[in-house]
C-alpha cells in the first residue's frame, strides 16, 4: 500500500512538472532527448513520442502485479549457439516470491532507484580477471536452479531453454513446447489435520473459506516459506518436528490457540463442517450479504464480534428514495410505495414482522401483503 | 695432481652423498621441483554450488579424444550409486553424497587431478617424463614415460592410472588442466562448460583470497576451510565444502609436501649404490653357495 502510495505521488509530481515545465522548454532540460522521442528532430505536428519509459523507472519496490509478466533473458544470447532465450515468468515468481524471501530474493543488490541489471555486477565473459562475483550465466543459473533442484527432478537445459534451429538440428528434436507459464495453484478446499495426541482428534480448515469469505490473501499466511514448502519432490516430504507454538502460529492470528483457551473448538472428533453463518449466529446470509466478504461488516479482520441484526446498524440514511424495496423479494404495490419505511417497520425493526395496524384493523403479514412477491 | 684430483673428487662425493642423505630427512624438502610462479593459476571447487549436471566429465571426454557419447546420458543419476575414481575413460568424475544439512540438496563433488605445488608424481618419476609448469599445471609427455607407474604409487590423491588393457604401448593418464587450451588463452573445458560456475578459474592467491572471502561471508555455507590451501604443500585445485573434507572422501592428508617424504625414502635406499651392492652380493652369495654344493655332490668336471 505504502508502494502503491508512494508510486502514485513521484508520478503526480512527475505529471505536473512534465506540464509547466517540459511544455515550454523542455529542450534545455538534462534528459536525452532520445528518452521521450524517436526521431531526431521532433516537431510540434510530429512529436514522434515513444511509449512511456515507465520500464526503466521500474524499482524493485512494486507489487507483483505491476511488475514484468514474462522477461525475456537475452543478454547471453551472443554466446549461446543452440538455445533460444529463456522466457522467464517473473511475475509469477514474483508473487510466489512475497511469501518467502521477497524481491530481495533475487534481486539481493537493490539501491533505491530503478533496478540494478544482474549484468551491472555479473560480467558476462568467464574468462575474466575479477573472479570475486560468479559470471552472468552462472549467476543465472544459480538463481533459478537453487530452486528448481530441490523440488524438481528435471533440471535439464531443456526444462527451461528452448532449442533454436541449430540447437534442434544438433539434438535431432523437432518438437517445440508451448511458451513456459506456471500452471494456475490449487488452492484446495479443506484440509484435515490429524494431531499426533493420543485422542486422534481432527482439525478441520477449510482454505477456501479463509481465503474467499474471510478475505484472507495468500501472504497472510503462507510468510517466510521456501519453494519447498509447495514444490518439493514427494519422497522428500516428511513431517517436521516443530514445536506447538509454531504449529498454531498460522491460526494463533485469529483464534486463541493458548493453552488456556477450548481445544475443542478446532480439534474434535470428526470432520469439521463448513463455516455455516446461521447456525452460528443465527443470521442467514441471503442474497446481497451472501456475496460480501465478512470484512465488510465485521470491520475487525481478525477478531469477528457479534453486530446487532438491526439492519439499522449497518444501514443507515435510507429513506423512500434511496430504497428499492424490490431487493427484499417484495415489490410495494402502487398504494404502499409512498409509505414511509417507520409506518410499517416501527422503531426502524426490520427484522420483526412488519405491522399493518397503524392503517388496516383486519390485514396482518404475511397472510396480506403489500405488493407482489418477487424472487 | 692426478691422483690428487681423485682424492679431492672422492671426497666431495662423499660429502655429497651425506648430504642427500641427510638433508631430506630433516626437513623433508624436496630438492627438484621448480620454483613456483606467483601467478599461478588455479581452481576454486565450490561443493557447495556444484549440482552434479556431470557437464564437466563430458566436455573432459571430448577435448581429451576420449569417447564421451551422449550429453543426455549424463543426466543419469544411477552412477552415484557407487564411488567413481578418474581414470583412462575420463580424467575427472563427479561424486554424491548425502547432505544432512538439507537433504533435498545433495553434495557434488569433482575429483581430477589437483595439481600439486609439489608433485610427488614428478619426483617420482624415474625418467622426467612428468612436469610441474609454471602455470601450476603438472603434464606429462608420453614420449618419455616407460611405464614403471611409479607416478601411481607416489600420488597422495590417488590420480594417474595405467592403460593395463593395452599391452604393446600402455600409457599413463590423468587431468592436464587443459594446457592446450590454457596455453590458447582458454580456459579449462571443465570451467568453460559448468552451468553454475562451481569451478572457479584464476590466480591461485586470488582464489584463496575468494575462497577466504566467501568462508567469511558465509560462515552457515561453509566449514573453515579451503581443503588444497597446505595439504601436501599446497595444491593448484582447491575445494570449499559445508561438511568436514573426511566425509566427502578427501583424503587427510599433512601440509608437508609429498615429495618430501617419498624422495627422502627413495634416495635414502639408493644412496651409495646400497640396492646395487646388495643386489650383487646377494647373487654372488648364492652363487658361492651353489657352487660349493656343486663341488660336494662331485659334479665338477
Amino acid at each position: 500500500m505504502k508502494a502503491h502510495l508512494k508510486i502514485f505521488i513521484f508520478f503526480l509530481i512527475l505529471s505536473q512538472f512534465l506540464i509547466t515545465s517540459f511544455a515550454q522548454n523542455h529542450s534545455q532540460m538534462k534528459f536525452d532527448c532520445s528518452l521521450c522521442h524517436a526521431c531526431e528532430t521532433p516537431t510540434k505536428s510530429d512529436p514522434c513520442l515513444i511509449t512511456c519509459p515507465c520500464d526503466e523507472m521500474m524499482t524493485v519496490h512494486i507489487p507483483p502485479v505491476r511488475s514484468p509478466k514474462i522477461i525475456t533473458m537475452h543478454k547471453l544470447n551472443v554466446n549461446q549457439n543452440l538455445y533460444e532465450p529463456v522466457l522467464f515468468s517473473h511475475r509469477v515468481h514474483a508473487e510466489m516470491s512475497e511469501m518467502s524471501g521477497g524481491c530481495g530474493m533475487c534481486h539481493h543488490y537493490n539501491p533505491s532507484g530503478n533496478v540494478v541489471p544482474c549484468s551491472n555486477c555479473h560480467q558476462i565473459n568467464r574468462n575474466r580477471t575479477d573472479i570475486s562475483k560468479p559470471d552472468l550465466k552462472a549467476a543465472y543459473h544459480r538463481q533459478c536452479i537453487d530452486c528448481h533442484m530441490q523440488w524438481s527432478d528435471d533440471f535439464s537445459c531443456t526444462s527451461c531453454h528452448e532449442l533454436n534451429e541449430s540447437g534442434r538440428t544438433a539434438f535431432e528434436e523437432k518438437e517445440i513446447k508451448e511458451e513456459r507459464v506456471h500452471p494456475e495453484i490449487e488452492v484446495p478446499e479443506k484440509l484435515i489435520y490429524q494431531t499426533p495426541d493420543q485422542k486422534k482428534s481432527l482439525v478441520t480448515f477449510y482454505h477456501s473459506d479463509h481465503t474467499n469469505y474471510f478475505d484472507f490473501e495468500c501472504i497472510d499466511c503462507h510468510q517466510e516459506e521456501s519453494c519447498t514448502s509447495c514444490h518439493l519432490k514427494n519422497e522428500l516430504k516428511s513431517e517436521q518436528k516443530i514445536s506447538m507454538r509454531l504449529k498454531h502460529k498460522s491460526c494463533s492470528q485469529c483464534h486463541y490457540t493458548d493453552e488456556k483457551s477450548d481445544c475443542t473448538k478446532c480439534h474434535i472428533k470428526e470432520i469439521a463442517k463448513p463455516f455455516n453463518h446461521k447456525r452460528r449466529t443465527s443470521f442467514e446470509l441471503k442474497s446481497y450479504h451472501m456475496e460480501l466478504s465478512c470484512i465488510r461488516c465485521h470491520e475487525s479482520k481478525s477478531v469477528f464480534t457479534g453486530l446487532s441484526s438491526n439492519c439499522a446498524n449497518c444501514h443507515s440514511g435510507w429513506n423512500l428514495e434511496t430504497f428499492d424495496h424490490k431487493v427484499t423479494g417484495l415489490m410495494l404495490d402502487e398504494m404502499h410505495a409512498d409509505v414511509e419505511c417507520i409506518d410499517c417497520h416501527p422503531g426502524e425493526d426490520f427484522s420483526t414482522v412488519p405491522s399493518c395496524e397503524d392503517c388496516h384493523d383486519e390485514k396482518t403479514y404475511p397472510d396480506d401483503k403489500p405488493g407482489i412477491l418477487k424472487n | 695432481m692426478g691422483e690428487k684430483s681423485r682424492r679431492n673428487f672422492l671426497k666431495t662425493l662423499g660429502i655429497a652423498g651425506a648430504a642427500c642423505t641427510g638433508i631430506p630427512s630433516q626437513k623433508l624438502i624436496s630438492k627438484t621441483q621448480p620454483q613456483l610462479s606467483e601467478d599461478r593459476m588455479g581452481v576454486l571447487v565450490d561443493t557447495t554450488v556444484c549440482i552434479g549436471c556431470r557437464r564437466c566429465e563430458w566436455v573432459c571426454k571430448k577435448t581429451h579424444d576420449i569417447p564421451a557419447g551422449e550429453i543426455e546420458s549424463y543426466s543419469e543419476e544411477s552412477v552415484f550409486s557407487k564411488m567413481r575414481r578418474p581414470g583412462n575413460e575420463g580424467y575427472t568424475k563427479v561424486n554424491r553424497y548425502d547432505n544432512y544439512q538439507n537433504p533435498s540438496r545433495p553434495i557434488n563433488v569433482k575429483v581430477q587431478c589437483m595439481h600439486c605445488d609439489q608433485p610427488a608424481c614428478v619426483s617420482a618419476c624415474i625418467v622426467g617424463a612428468f612436469s610441474k609448469k609454471e602455470d601450476g599445471s603438472v603434464v606429462w609427455d608420453s614420449n618419455k614415460c616407460i611405464g614403471c607407474r611409479y607416478c601411481m604409487v607416489a600420488c597422495p590423491f590417488q590420480i594417474p592410472t595405467f592403460e593395463y588393457e593395452n599391452a604393446l604401448n600402455p600409457d599413463i593418464h590423468k587431468c592436464d588442466f587443459c594446457a592446450e587450451r590454457t596455453e590458447e588463452g582458454l580456459l579449462p573445458a571443465c570451467v568453460d562448460i559448468c552451468p553454475v560456475e562451481a569451478l572457479t578459474y584464476g590466480k591461485r592467491r586470488d582464489l584463496i583470497e575468494v575462497a577466504e572471502k566467501r568462508i567469511k561471508l558465509y560462515p552457515d555455507r561453509y566449514i573453515d576451510k579451503i581443503y588444497g590451501f597446505t595439504e601436501v604443500g599446497g595444491t593448484s585445485w582447491m575445494y570449499l565444502a559445508n561438511t568436514e573434507f573426511e566425509k566427502l572422501d578427501f583424503p587427510n592428508l599433512r601440509d608437508n609436501p609429498a615429495p618430501g617424504v617419498s624422495e627422502s625414502i627413495q634416495h635414502g635406499i639408493f644412496a651409495y649404490f646400497v640396492p646395487p651392492i646388495s643386489l650383487y652380493a646377494l647373487l654372488g652369495g648364492i652363487m658361492w653357495v651353489t657352487k660349493k654344493k656343486n663341488n660336494n655332490n662331485g659334479w665338477n668336471k
